[in-house]
């Protein structure tokens, strides 16, 4: 079921163009990554469909509420900016309050929240005395109080450090099996393990999208990869090797439709020396990324 | 209605952990105690500074308390203007700056509420400061001089007064929803300043506005005001109170776009 369909989204500041002329849509429980680099256009893309910003044309359609659609959404600037003089309990009840949350079990509800987004112990701190990756946490905290259908979330963890980020894309993990997310972000590592659908954006524009395993394919992937210990021994293989191989450096390609897993494992058992890995030849998001942006 | 009472308690809460519900107070109280203080004892003031030659000598005019309390309105009418207008310049445009108001305007909000609950704190904090001031200032007038206004009249006076300070406070609060904090005070204090040397210029005919009041306030210590000049002024005051809560509710909408992201 689609949540969310954007059609020819463009929007203009001053006639220069921030986003321009883009279209996709959100199926319900998928988790989206809007990849591109800076000064692309990805919060201007996530504040439009937030209702923050007016786009110039194009469309934004929610589907299923007859209603405000700020209702069903949950939105994690980049930098959230706080009441520094509240504590996250009182922000949080505010937040669920100005969302139309009744006020029964509030101060429950927003208490387990705290806690999913591991702020239990600061639930009646004063967020002026917040670290930058708690405040994160508790943007978070405030997206996802009033049980949106939809999360839209610009860098969510980008400001946090390897443990805290490991953590929170956790939890994205597990609040993605009932929700739909789109988020942005440049540490394509995350990207590559919570995504089911991949949109690129440079200058504004759309110039990729699809499945990750489908623009894994069409960039090169899927093929095996066979890492050598040195140059030489890789050279050797590859001219050694029955099928048509590619080396780079030290390592050698074989496309997936000229060779079987099977043939290339009976073919390195009588040619072992100098191998270090044989595996499958994933191309790293990273890669792609550096092509995709990289075109002209 | 809900969400107007969340964001009162909000606003509430920022006034009094921001200090706001102190130091606003305490400049009109402080102002209210010099005034009767400075006229009662300005022969001794004057004495101790010291600087007159031998032999000099003033006819100091006879204050009453009546006297006392217009000369402090004439403060209150300047430096209170300027502390209330300080006061909440930055209530909706410090929001946008900081993207403190980002994370609000995402929320299914009703610009209604989030105005006029900014507007209902401020008017409360503005309006109960200055009547604390002229309390103050009573105190003192009540031990110091002998003759001074009676109740009714003061009642009668702070209403009329109070709804002169809910007009500044109000346009203070539009001008922050319309323009950022530097131009919002520059607007709302141009509006006030130029509006009142218009009306010592051309005031007499001028006769229903907002910058009369304050003057048809004062007459409510001695005679009262002349009634149809009076009841006009307040319904010019209070028509432009509303209009410009309707413009400052419909450009905190639109201006939600300017919050940072």
């Amino acid at each position: 079921m689609t949540v969310l369909e954007v059609s020819n989204l463009t929007k203009r500041f001053d006639g220069v163009a921030a986003v321009e002329d883009i279209s996709f849509s959100l199926t319900e429980h998928t988790a989206t990554a809007l990849i591109g680099p800076n000064g692309s256009g990805k919060t201007t893309t996530m504040s439009m469909l937030a209702g923050l910003l007016r786009p110039t044309s194009g469309k934004v359609r929610f589907e299923g509420t007859g209603g405000d659609p700020r209702a069903t959404i949950g939105f994690l600037p980049q930098y959230p900016s706080f009441f520094p003089w509240m504590t996250a309990i009182e922000y949080l009840e505010m937040a669920a309050g100005l969302s139309g949350m009744p006020q029964r079990d509030l101060r429950a509800e927003c208490e387990k929240t705290l806690g999913f987004v591991g702020l239990a112990s600061s639930v009646r701190k004063r967020i002026g005395g917040f670290s930058g990756g708690m405040k994160q946490r508790l943007g978070l905290a405030q997206a996802i109080i009033h049980g949106p259908s939809l999360l839209l979330l610009d860098e969510p963890v980008s400001a946090l450090d390897p443990a805290g980020r490991r953590e929170v894309m956790d939890m994205l993990k597990e609040l993605g099996e009932t929700t739909t997310i789109l988020y942005s972000t440049h540490i394509l590592n995350d990207a590559e393990e919570m995504t089911d659908q991949l949109l690129f954006l440079r200058k504004g524009k759309l110039i990729e999208h699809g499945a990750l395993e489908d623009v894994r394919r069409k960039y090169g992937g899927n093929g095996f990869r066979i890492r050598f210990t040195d140059e030489g021994s890789a050279l050797r293989f590859a001219e050694g090797c029955p099928w048509t191989a590619q080396r780079e450096d030290s390592d050698v390609r074989i496309p997936a439709e000229a060779a079987s897993m099977e043939a290339i494992l009976q073919f390195a058992a009588g040619h072992a020396g100098g191998i270090r890995s044989i595996g499958k030849d994933t191309v790293r998001l990273e890669e792609i990324f550096l092509k995709v942006v990289g075109q002209p | 209605m809900r969400q107007f009472w969340i964001f009162a308690r909000k606003e509430w809460k920022e006034q009094l952990r921001g200090f706001k519900i102190i130091w606003v107070p305490l400049v009109f109280i402080f102002f209210g105690a010099l005034e009767p203080l400075t006229y009662h004892f300005m022969p001794q003031i004057l004495d101790s500074v010291g600087n007159l030659p031998e032999g000099a000598e003033f006819q100091l005019p006879d204050m009453t308390g009546t006297d006392v309390i217009m000369s402090l309105t004439g403060q209150y009418q300047m430096i209170g203007t300027l502390v209330l207008v300080l006061a909440f310049m930055a209530t909706m445009s410090g929001e946008r700056k900081s993207g403190t108001g980002t994370l609000l305007y995402v929320r299914p909000i009703s610009y209604a509420s989030y105005f006029s609950s900014k507007w209902f704190t401020a008017a409360i904090l503005g309006i109960v400061s200055v009547w604390l001031g002229y309390g103050m200032s009573m105190t003192y007038i009540v031990q110091l001089y002998d003759v001074y206004p009676g109740a009714g009249e003061l009642i009668k006076f702070l209403l009329s007064y109070g709804v002169w300070v809910l007009f500044v406070i109000t346009l203070a609060v539009a001008a922050s929803a319309v323009l950022p904090t530097g131009g919002a005070a520059g607007a709302a204090l141009g509006v006030l300043f130029i509006g009142q040397i218009v009306d010592g210029m051309i005031g007499e005919y001028w006769t229903w506005t907002p910058w009369r009041l304050p003057e048809y306030s004062l007459l409510y210590l001695n005679a009262g005001p002349e009634s149809g000049e009076f009841w006009g002024a307040l319904a010019v005051t209070v028509l432009l109170i509303v209009l410009l809560a309707v413009i400052g509710t419909a450009m905190a909408g639109r201006n939600s776009s300017r919050a940072k992201v």
